[in-house]
């Protein structure tokens, strides 16, 4: 496939794929591609150059038939840049040198297109078009030779197979690069502890519970207590659709850790369908001490810290109750 | 090295300033269930801030102290644990729960005064 967008080629080399020479001879030799295939493709690099042309005016008209392919193509002198950069690359399968520096191209070009957020369906069948278009050729060239036809066929097709390998790693790459970001984002957003009253602190959870996130949870809570010299802390869980027995273990581990050093956790904002998976569970809860929602919560919280609410206007309603 | 006691009114307080062996966790309990009697302390406040671990048989120690202060009459309560040590403790199921926890020694103070 042809480098579609140079221009920002530069900041896309993608360095953290780690390919390395072994790699690189465990895929060939897994393809069975050997020094005959070089050599045989090398003795095609004559004939690539005469129909180089052909090929890749067909390639692109394939290309443009399809209006999701040709949407990468709107623009008439990137057409040009592109089908020169091509006829490099249908050169290049016939130079005979498949070494570091050719990888290191073909994941350039396949971060290039991944980039550009061209899906692998249409980067798998540019190289089907290419394989087909180089098979009738080769039939044309060597109509007294169908053997020798197929056999270059062959070689090609296991160094495209190579090629095709190493663009799906670039995707892959990208596309785990971005689940580590978005991890990190959550593990960052996780773990506010929030001072709401001299002594109470709010620990609002929200998202999934794993043993990496339950720990920081854990340590923050318990700096917090320490810094803030907090006595009780409500734990919020509304945001938390599932607890299963692990996660339950992960919470009962903070409750107790926080006991530890002399703070209540006051659980709160288990729905109804997690209070029936614990019960089912078979999970013992009842150390902990849990009110129905947050507002619940922080009231008994300030109960326990001997503080009341009252509405402070000066006629003489009653104070709201709780 | 032994333990430090100081009494302050009604309630003894045992501050741990290094990490003891078992010998000194054995003397400390001994202590401590002498001295509740002698100066009829209605309290006993354990700081282990200055420690940065706690395992199993200090765990079981302490627990130890506050069920024979108990019998004599004194209620104890553990002061000072670390967030890290807190959080290991947990992690080996040493939580203690059955044994009253504070802050620090005002908060452990504090404690004991509202439950007289």
């Amino acid at each position: 496939m042809a480098e579609i967008a140079p221009a920002i080629m530069g900041r896309v080399f993608p360095a953290e794929i780690a390919i390395d020479a072994r790699e690189i001879e465990r895929r060939k030799a897994f393809l069975e591609f050997r020094e005959e295939d070089a050599e045989a493709l090398k003795s095609l690099n004559e004939i690539a150059q005469t129909y180089a042309e052909p090929v890749i005016e067909d390639f692109y008209r394939h290309i443009l038939a399809f209006e999701e392919t040709r949407a990468f193509f709107g623009d008439p002198k990137r057409l040009e840049r592109v089908k020169r950069l091509q006829k490099e690359y249908f050169l290049r399968l016939t130079q005979g040198d498949y070494t570091a520096d050719y990888v290191a191209n073909r994941l350039r070009i396949g971060t290039v297109h991944e980039q550009i957020n061209l899906d692998p369906k249409w980067y798998l069948g540019a190289y089907n078009f290419y394989l087909r278009a180089v098979g009738s050729r080769l039939q044309e060239k060597f109509a007294c030779e169908p053997n020798k036809a197929f056999a270059s066929l062959l070689s090609m097709m296991k160094l495209v197979f190579l090629d095709i390998g190493l663009a799906l790693d670039t995707y892959f790459f990208a596309r785990e690069a971005t689940m580590r970001k978005q991890q990190e984002a959550i593990r960052e957003l996780s773990t506010p502890v929030l001072q709401i009253r001299e002594r109470l602190l709010l620990l609002p959870i929200i998202g999934v519970i794993d043993t990496h996130r339950a720990r920081l949870i854990t340590e923050n809570l318990l700096q917090a207590i320490r810094s803030n010299r907090a006595k009780v802390v409500v734990m919020d869980v509304t945001g938390v659709v599932t607890i299963d027995s692990r996660v339950a273990n992960h919470l009962l581990q903070s409750v107790a850790a926080a006991r530890l050093m002399g703070a209540t956790v006051i659980v709160t904002g288990l729905s109804s369908e997690v209070a029936q998976a614990l019960v089912q569970l078979g999970i013992d809860l009842s150390r902990v001490s849990t009110v129905g929602d947050l507002q619940g919560g922080i009231e008994e919280a300030e109960r326990v810290l001997g503080l009341r609410v009252l509405a402070s206007d000066t006629d003489h309603s009653p104070a709201r109750p709780g | 090295m032994p333990v430090p006691v100081l009494k302050q009114g009604d309630v003894l307080i045992a501050s741990v300033q290094a990490a003891l062996s078992d010998k000194d966790l054995a003397q400390l309990r001994e202590d401590l269930a002498d001295r509740v009697g002698r100066y009829r302390a209605r309290g006993v406040i354990i700081d282990v801030a200055a420690l940065d671990v706690l395992d199993s048989f200090a765990a079981r120690t302490v627990r130890g102290i506050a069920y024979s202060t108990r019998l004599r009459g004194a209620r104890t309560v553990v002061v000072g644990i670390q967030p890290d040590v807190a959080y290991a403790m947990v992690q080996l199921g040493l939580s203690l729960d059955d044994i009253a926890t504070a802050l620090d020694v005002e908060e452990g103070l504090a404690l004991l005064r509202t439950t007289a």
